[in-house]
């Protein structure tokens, strides 16, 4: 049974919204989505998005959850949002009216944060909801067509989820097609005759978008094989920059959901278990970083030195790499007590290799920072195609070698998606490691 | 403002995914069978065992990072009272998941985990795609007439039977009649009491039970010859057998046979321990189990299977005798199976485990071995037919194929 009603939902909605306003804050419409614990699973399992197209892996997404939070290993996330216009959030029915009005608060900081930060200038929030449509229509249609069928449809999906991260990871960068570059090349030979370059050379720059590049280059793929590619890396495209921004965004929203509920005077029985729940959700994880603690105290820290209007700015134009390289210093870490940790062979264990002390904050924010969001990722790009169509790629090493095992597993599906042979460059062990 | 909308959502839009995603682990799991069939623990396990299987194949793969020391986790840390070196536990399996994008480097890029499923579902999965051939009705011996079933109603039936729903409704019926009528008016106070002819009750219909029953014969070769590891893969084989058949009969009855120059009639713990040696004579076994079906299970009312288990060595002299009561049984039986165990069998090809085994390519192998077509693969070829088999098993991924090959191999789409 809900203790609360639509109209509680209307009267603090409209609240939260005249305190946002009062902040400066600049969001899209929300819609907010009540649903039941079995549609939440749901939605959880397709990111959110109500026209996300059919894989089997959300289906095994979804069983996860469902599990983890059936032995309790996990709770439902309070909020979840959709960067789109009108946002599109959602309320789980079995909540207690305090979360809500927290959730709702907490929406409202993540809508500004997808309309402001410059990070999803280029998302297209007006037409996701459209876009995602016509591919899941796309996907269904090349399900029920009798002479392609699930398991070939399925055969690519999951090649190409297989590389879905992939892609370019900073927005707003405009790439040069090949004849782009072919001109700049040409120009500079010209210009200098003693500057020599390989114009036959495909591509003529490392290309970041195997997707992309795969769909455009591969000489067996049939034209709705490509389409598929092509619809994964839009996907990819929508979720890029919410990994980019992870910290910052769940910092914000907890900044501005705290901001807005102290200012609410909710009675006593709604702003006890909100602060609860608050501080529930910005608690430090052991061993772990928790985005929502770090991005809130680091928010915080800068409203304090700075001011309301300068932590504004900030959530413009920064993301996640950027937000921690510029503002944490030591102090912070120390407080925040931070340390990087490895698996050592030697010792069968995980061992503490840096604190955030004098000698060791700094080693410890550079790897802070490998760990936010994409940066987890390795990068792999295409870096030629060579004789005999043999597609090159190299996995630019940071010092972190590739887990062997994934990495033999994602060369096959790429060569399922070439279609001829495909060469892939590593280093293991500070040795070339060929796949 | 916001707008606040009630999800009003009839259809389940995660169904076809999660039916998708439990259609692999069902895939995968047929697919590890091979290795699990022949897992010594869960040969002669009863069915409520649980058992792990590896699964491997319904992992979505990424680029990673390594387990490495390279590859540095940063976290925050409960106290101040860390130091460098510090150890704080086995691996990254114990951290919990990150949260956000990215997989997360806890997985050790392992490509197998463990699904936990007992010995009967294990038999469901297995079996549920595979058609016993062609299951001839027989008189069945064991008709069980347990089942009854409520069909209908009638006027007359015992007490604790009465429909009470129905009998109100006649009596509604009635009294509607009544009050057009106006022989009943609904606004005074008097009673309109149930009639007999209201009364009505469940008519209950004992339901026959299709109720099958089979004995299996299973028989093995324990001459000298048959080493541990062909044993072993023998035990498999009939262990792989006996699951099947019981899976599909309600009933099943197994009768296993040993020889060597001799046969046995013994119990199951004697028939895959009991030591090796001596030379073999195949016909001894056929004997006795054809004195066996006469005594005790007549084929009109039992569904009879028979299998062989050997190394495909008999006494020269036995080869036609075997023969002839290897024909015999074949009339006698649904299907009997002779299953050699060739460890110079290397296998066809296989990946493909929906594939279907011409029989005919199994015979070359025993050929190359014996140098001569004389030996008893070779000769029972003319015999082999849907009700016939014959299968080569050298090693244990062998199992399943063969097992395949025997029952059609046909899977139902």
């Amino acid at each position: 049974m809900s203790t609360w009603t639509e109209a509680d939902l209307l009267y603090w909605d409209e609240k939260i919204s005249r305190i946002a306003t009062d902040l400066g804050l600049d969001w899209h419409p929300i819609d907010y989505e009540i649903i039941d614990y079995q549609e939440m699973l749901g939605a959880m399992a397709y990111t959110g998005l109500p026209t996300h197209y059919r894989h089997w892996s959300y289906g095994k997404e979804y069983e996860r959850t469902h599990t983890l939070y059936n032995m309790g290993q996990t709770g439902l996330p309070y909020e979840m949002i959709i960067n789109s216009n009108p946002s599109i959030a959602y309320l789980m029915k079995e909540n207690a009216l305090h979360i809500h009005v927290l959730t709702m608060a907490h929406c409202v900081g993540h809508s500004d944060f997808f309309k402001n930060n410059r990070m999803f200038a280029n998302t297209n929030p007006n037409n996701i909801i459209d876009s995602f449509k016509s591919a899941a229509k796309y996907v269904k249609k090349l399900i029920e067509d009798p002479s392609i069928g699930i398991n070939k449809v399925e055969r690519i999906l999951d090649a190409a989820h297989s590389i879905k991260y992939q892609v370019p990871r900073y927005p707003g960068i405009k790439y040069k097609t090949q004849q782009e570059l072919l001109a700049v090349e040409k120009a500079k030979m010209e210009a200098d005759p003693k500057y020599k370059t390989n114009l036959e050379r495909v591509p003529l720059e490392p290309q970041y978008n195997l997707l992309r590049f795969i769909a455009e280059h591969s000489k067996h793929l049939k034209e709705w094989e490509r389409n598929l590619l092509l619809i994964v890396e839009e996907s990819s495209k929508y979720f890029i920059p919410q990994a980019m921004t992870k910290i910052m965004n769940e910092g914000w929203a907890c900044t501005i959901h705290y901001k807005i509920v102290n200012e609410l005077n909710l009675p006593d029985d709604l702003h006890l278990p909100f602060l609860k729940l608050h501080n529930q959700v910005i608690r430090p994880h052991l061993g772990q970083v928790n985005p929502y603690h770090l991005g809130y105290k680091l928010f915080e820290k800068l409203i304090k030195d700075f001011g309301f209007d300068e932590a504004k700015i900030l959530r413009e134009i920064h993301n996640d790499i950027t937000f921690l390289r510029c503002y944490i210093d030591q102090e912070f870490l120390e407080e925040m007590n931070y340390f990087s940790y490895s698996f050592k062979k030697t010792k069968k264990s995980l061992t503490i290799d840096q604190i955030s002390d004098d000698s060791g904050w700094e080693k410890v924010r550079d790897e802070l920072i490998k760990n936010v969001g994409l940066n987890r990722l390795p990068v792999v790009y295409v870096d030629e195609i060579e004789k005999n169509n043999v597609l090159s790629l190299v996995h630019e090493h940071d010092g972190r070698d590739l887990d062997v095992a994934h990495g033999q597993k994602v060369h096959d599906y790429i060569k399922i998606l070439w279609g001829d042979d495909v060469k892939l460059v590593s280093t293991v062990e500070n040795e070339v490691w060929e796949f | 403002m916001s707008v606040f909308r009630k999800h009003k959502s009839i259809v389940d839009r995660a169904a076809s995914d999660r039916v998708r995603h439990k259609k692999k682990i069902e895939k995968a799991i047929k697919h590890s069978i091979k290795d699990v069939i022949a897992e010594e623990s869960i040969i002669g396990q009863n069915g409520k065992k649980k058992i792990r299987i590896p699964v491997k194949g319904i992992k979505e793969y990424r680029f990673l990072y390594g387990n490495n020391e390279n590859n540095k986790t940063v976290g925050s840390g409960g106290d101040h009272k860390l130091r460098r070196g510090q150890k704080i536990g086995k691996g990254r399996g114990n951290r919990a998941r990150g949260q956000g994008m990215g997989p997360g480097t806890n997985e050790k890029g392992e490509e197998y985990y463990d699904v936990e499923v007992t010995l009967e579902e294990l038999a469901e999965y297995l079996f549920n795609d595979l058609e016993l051939p062609d299951l001839e009705k027989k008189q069945f011996r064991f008709v069980s007439q347990e089942a009854v079933k409520r069909k209908g109603y009638r006027f007359k039936g015992i007490r604790p039977r009465l429909a009470k729903k129905e009998t109100v409704k006649r009596k509604i019926k009635r009294r509607k009649m009544a009050q057009k009528a106006g022989t009943f008016d609904p606004e005074s106070d008097e009673r309109f009491p149930f009639h007999q002819n209201d009364l009505k009750y469940h008519y209950i219909k004992p339901k026959d039970k299709d109720n099958s029953a089979a004995v299996i014969f299973f028989l093995m070769d324990v001459s000298g010859s048959m080493s541990q590891d062909r044993k072993y893969l023998a035990r498999s084989f009939f262990f792989l057998l006996y699951q099947f058949l019981n899976h599909k009969y309600e009933r099943v009855e197994v009768v296993f046979i040993s020889h060597s120059t001799h046969a046995d009639r013994v119990n199951e713990n004697d028939f895959f321990k009991v030591a090796t040696n001596g030379g073999t004579i195949i016909s001894s076994c056929l004997n006795l189990e054809l004195d066996i079906i006469e005594k005790e299970f007549h084929p009109n009312s039992w569904n009879i299977y028979t299998f062989y288990c050997g190394d495909g060595e008999n006494w020269h002299s036995d080869n036609e005798t075997s023969l002839d009561l290897f024909k015999k049984i074949k009339d006698l039986s649904q299907l009997t199976g002779y299953c050699e165990i060739n460890e110079t069998y290397k296998g066809l090809a296989d990946d493909d485990d929906d594939q279907t085994f011409g029989i005919s390519s199994w015979a070359t192998f025993s050929a190359w071995k014996n140098e001569e077509m004389e030996n008893l693969w070779a000769k029972l070829g003319p015999l082999c037919d849907n009700k016939f088999k014959k299968v080569m098993v050298g090693d244990t991924e062998h199992i399943w194929t063969a097992f395949n090959a025997l029952f059609g191999g046909k899977i139902k789409s």
